[in-house]
């Protein structure tokens, strides 16, 4: 294994992360924020994906990569508005269940629109060469995903503490009842944050579709991973869901190369380590 | 029967309980008394199990209990009552009681025999519950019946573990002047054997109910002795009403 | 506290005269239904031992039926013991992990309560799928069925094996029940109700929750024998939290805690599903709608609704005000 090798895994680590990043992003600060655990999550990222392939198909890769999100975030209001809002006083329980029965909902609905066969989308003809990096030839859309996951965070980083609707949102991550006797909209606050989580997870789904295959259980099966990275890294902080990311991507990673077979149980039980001795996480945003 | 011996706590910077020692005899009725932030609810839960002391120990019946868990303080017959009612609300007034004297008898482990069933069991319940004016409301959903039942009902699930002593917190809290009356007599008809610690903001049932008044302040013991010697005593009249002499 | 109401032994004795009777004259088509109906509703009693009654939403209790699946699979053929001790060690290393799960998740609430038992789940299916011993994603084959034939009993026979995996629903529920009344399941509910109260009257709360957990991973890893003894065939799909996830549907469809609701669950379940695939292949769908469409109306399952409504119309008719709910929640976990 020479450093080519280590490279390579390196960089595919990197991309498996700021993938899972766009997705836990947006279910840890919702969940932060509203105490709201959505496992309906994951499906709108699938939904993402068919919507980005779907365009794509008709006006190329980019078109797909800026409908994707934008469509996405509209399902989430329209989620918010009929769904959300009504289970938000509600114990965990019930909103696991509701969200667990929208998944399926959201699955078969998929598969009604797109059918069941596998969709393929092409990556742009810019990020479809492949880069030479020391003795190992990387595909440059994947650095692509790397670049866009780290941008997305540093966006986010400089909105959450350098402005005043990042002051308010950790506000109410820290105390929502407190924000909204200081005058914070707080329901207002709370649906932008659920939009823009839900259009990530459509991001998310429109870059990963070139890399992975579009399935109508591509939601599902990311699903487990997202929950592992929130769960892990934090709830409510976007470093938390940073560092999640890159500790799932690194493990799963590097796991499946030098330790096949135990990769997924030495990380299911580094989660369940997690939850029984710190569940708050590594880096939550409430201590 | 309770010795306590040295107990120390703080919370980061913040000294509360300082060197506090207090001795209960068999059968005695201790309240303890003190102004707002004087230490008392901490004192409570050191005594519980709920938070270790930093220093001091803590002696039940000749034994040291300072490292013991609240379940394992409980079955040496240390029990508590809670301020706020903490019981089995979708469950009977019996069913509680009854569930309380089955943990404190083990019986509510076993995974042969209806320990709500047992003779000794119903005893204890039919008991209490006399002893608590309990007995009209023992098929009554604990959800359904009085703030005052509920309070009662608060000590008689202590009462149904068979303890040896009690440790209750402010047990009149929220009962109106008529019903907080009969509830002095009540506590003070309680078997003589058994040993009362009572943490409490009402005067009168102090003065009703107890044998010996601790006051803390600040965290420290400041008043140890006969309730006739604190309603004489000027130092406790400064700490509860302030002075009016110069800064 | 739990009760075996006269509803709820009625509903179940109208229930099992149907299974008899419908086992006695339908086809194989049918058998096979029953058979489905009633290793789900094992799996889902089970459950309902720890969610319904206990508080303890788990997502892991499909893991310990594939845990009984594949260890009885392992036993009876790759170490070639005979049936019935495989079905006991079966029974018994489900139950153990599940004692173990229960101890270690012990100290868990609510939603980190049922994160971590479908991590313990996916812990155990990845074990099963990744390991080499047990075949992978192919699965283990070759399966076989008790041997009754003492007795006249052919269990290679639909029919024969119907009435076997009623009966073991029938011990199973007995057994539930038995749990329920004694000692321990009287403390499993106090604690439900108020687990600090329950700490400082002197129970060891964690090992309580830890043998009711271990019972109720016993039940469904007999599930699990059942099943793999059933399809004669084994894969590690048994163990996917999807199959967690669907005990879970089926037991809020019938109704927690309410004892007949996972049997009644599972009969309107495994009979919907079967319907509802014939015409269309959006089952998930249904599923979906269903269950969101059943919590939010905040009913509690079919029996639930049903107990719930009979109780109110009894309390108006003796003109005594109906009971004010507690805090106006959900049950939730």
């Amino acid at each position: 294994m020479d450093l080519g090798f280590w490279v390579f895994q390196t960089l595919n680590a990197l991309q498996l992360s700021m993938l899972l990043f766009l997705l836990s992003v947006g279910l840890t600060v919702i969940f932060g924020l509203m105490h709201f655990v959505n496992l309906a999550h994951g499906a709108l990222y699938a939904v993402g994906a068919y919507i980005a392939a779907t365009f794509s198909g008709m006006l190329g890769y980019w078109a797909g990569f800026i409908a994707a999100p934008l469509i996405v975030a509209e399902i989430g209001l329209l989620l918010y508005a009929f769904l959300i809002r009504r289970m938000r006083r509600s114990g965990p329980m019930a909103q696991v269940l509701v969200t667990f029965g929208l998944i399926f909902v959201l699955l078969d609905l998929t598969r009604i629109v797109w059918g069941d066969i596998a969709l393929g989308i092409e990556t742009p003809e810019i990020l479809s060469s492949r880069i030479e990096i020391g003795s190992i030839a990387y595909p440059v859309y994947r650095l692509f995903i790397i670049g866009l996951g780290a941008t997305i965070f540093a966006i986010l980083a400089l909105v959450l503490t350098r402005t005043q609707i990042g002051a308010m949102i950790r506000a109410g991550v820290d105390n929502d009842q407190m924000a909204a006797c200081l005058g914070i909209n707080v329901e207002r606050l709370f649906l932008g944050v659920f939009c823009v989580g839900c259009g990530l997870a459509g991001l998310a789904g429109a870059v990963a579709a070139p890399v992975l295959s579009v399935t109508p259980d591509m939601g599902l099966q990311i699903l487990i991973p997202t929950l592992i990275v929130v769960v892990i890294g934090g709830l409510g902080s976007l470093w938390g869901a940073m560092a999640g990311s890159l500790i799932f991507g690194f493990v799963q990673t590097f796991g499946a190369v030098l330790l096949p077979g135990l990769a997924s149980v030495l990380i299911y039980g580094l989660l369940a380590a997690i939850l029984i001795l710190r569940p708050s996480g590594l880096l939550p945003a409430r201590g | 029967m309770l010795d306590v011996r040295g107990l120390d706590k703080h919370f980061g910077a913040i000294h509360v309980t300082r060197d506090v020692s207090l001795k209960l005899e068999k059968g005695e009725r201790r309240v303890i008394l003190g102004p707002n932030g004087a230490g008392k609810t901490t004192l409570f839960n050191l005594l519980v199990g709920e938070i270790a002391p930093d220093a001091g120990t803590i002696e039940l019946a000749g034994r040291d209990i300072t490292a013991l868990s609240v379940a394992q303080r409980a079955r040496l017959g240390l029990a508590r009552s809670y301020q706020k009612n903490t019981l089995f609300d979708g469950l009977t007034v019996a069913e509680n009681l009854g569930l309380a004297a089955s943990v404190a008898t083990g019986t509510a482990r076993s995974i042969l025999r209806d320990c709500l069933g047992l003779g000794e069991v119903r005893e204890t319940v039919r008991e209490v519950a006399d002893r608590l004016h309990l007995t009209p409301h023992l098929d009554d959903r604990v959800s359904t019946v009085s703030y005052g039942i509920r309070r009662q009902l608060e000590v008689g699930l202590a009462l149904a573990t068979r303890p040896d002593v009690i440790l209750m917190d402010e047990p009149t809290s929220g009962i109106g002047p008529e019903m907080a009356h009969s509830f002095h007599h009540m506590l003070a008809s309680l078997p003589r054997d058994l040993t009362l610690l009572i943490v409490e903001h009402d005067m009168d049932l102090a003065f009703d109910v107890a044998d010996t008044i601790t006051v803390l302040n600040y965290g420290e013991v400041v008043f140890d002795g006969l309730p006739d010697a604190a309603r004489s005593s000027a130092l406790l009249k400064e700490i509860y009403l302030g002075s009016w002499e110069d800064a | 506290m739990f009760r075996l109401t006269g509803l709820r032994l009625g509903t179940l004795a109208l229930l099992s005269a149907a299974a008899v009777a419908y086992t006695l004259s339908t086809g194989f088509a049918g058998l096979e239904l029953v058979t489905e109906i009633a290793i789900l509703a094992m799996l889902v009693v089970a459950l309902d031992l720890v969610a319904g009654f206990g508080g303890m939403v788990s997502l892991c209790h499909g893991a310990l039926m594939g845990v009984g699946a594949y260890a009885f699979a392992m036993a009876s053929t790759a170490a070639g013991m005979p049936v019935l001790p495989s079905m006991m060690l079966a029974v018994g290393l489900a139950g153990a992990i599940a004692w173990l799960i229960g101890a270690l998740c012990a100290g868990s609430q609510g939603i980190y309560f049922i994160m971590v038992t479908l991590a313990f789940g996916q812990m155990a299916y990845s074990f099963v799928f990744e390991s080499p011993f047990f075949g992978g994603d192919d699965g283990l084959a070759g399966i076989s069925r008790p041997d009754l034939d003492l007795i006249g009993i052919d269990l290679n026979r639909s029919r024969a094996f119907a009435f076997y995996c009623l009966g073991a629903l029938a011990i199973t529920l007995l057994a539930a029940a038995h749990i329920l009344r004694s000692g321990i399941g009287r403390a499993l509910v106090g604690i439900r109700d108020n687990e600090r109260r329950m700490q400082a009257l002197g129970q060891t709360v964690w090992l309580t929750k830890a043998h009711v957990f271990g019972l109720s991973g016993m039940i469904a890893g007999l599930a699990g024998v059942l099943a793999a003894q059933h399809v004669m065939y084994i894969s590690p799909g048994l163990l996917a939290w999807t199959v967690s996830g669907e005990a879970l549907v089926v037991v809020i469809l019938g109704g927690l805690g309410t004892f007949v609701g996972p049997v009644l669950g599972a009969a309107v379940f495994v009979v919907l599903r079967h319907e509802v695939s014939a015409i269309t292949p959006y089952w998930h769908l249904v599923v979906g709608l269903i269950l969101i469409a059943v919590v939010m109306s905040r009913a509690n399952g079919i029996f639930g609704f049903v107990e719930d409504s009979l109780a109110r119309l009894s309390s108006r008719r003796r003109h005594t005000p109906a009971e004010p709910v507690v805090d106006g929640e959900t049950r939730d976990a």
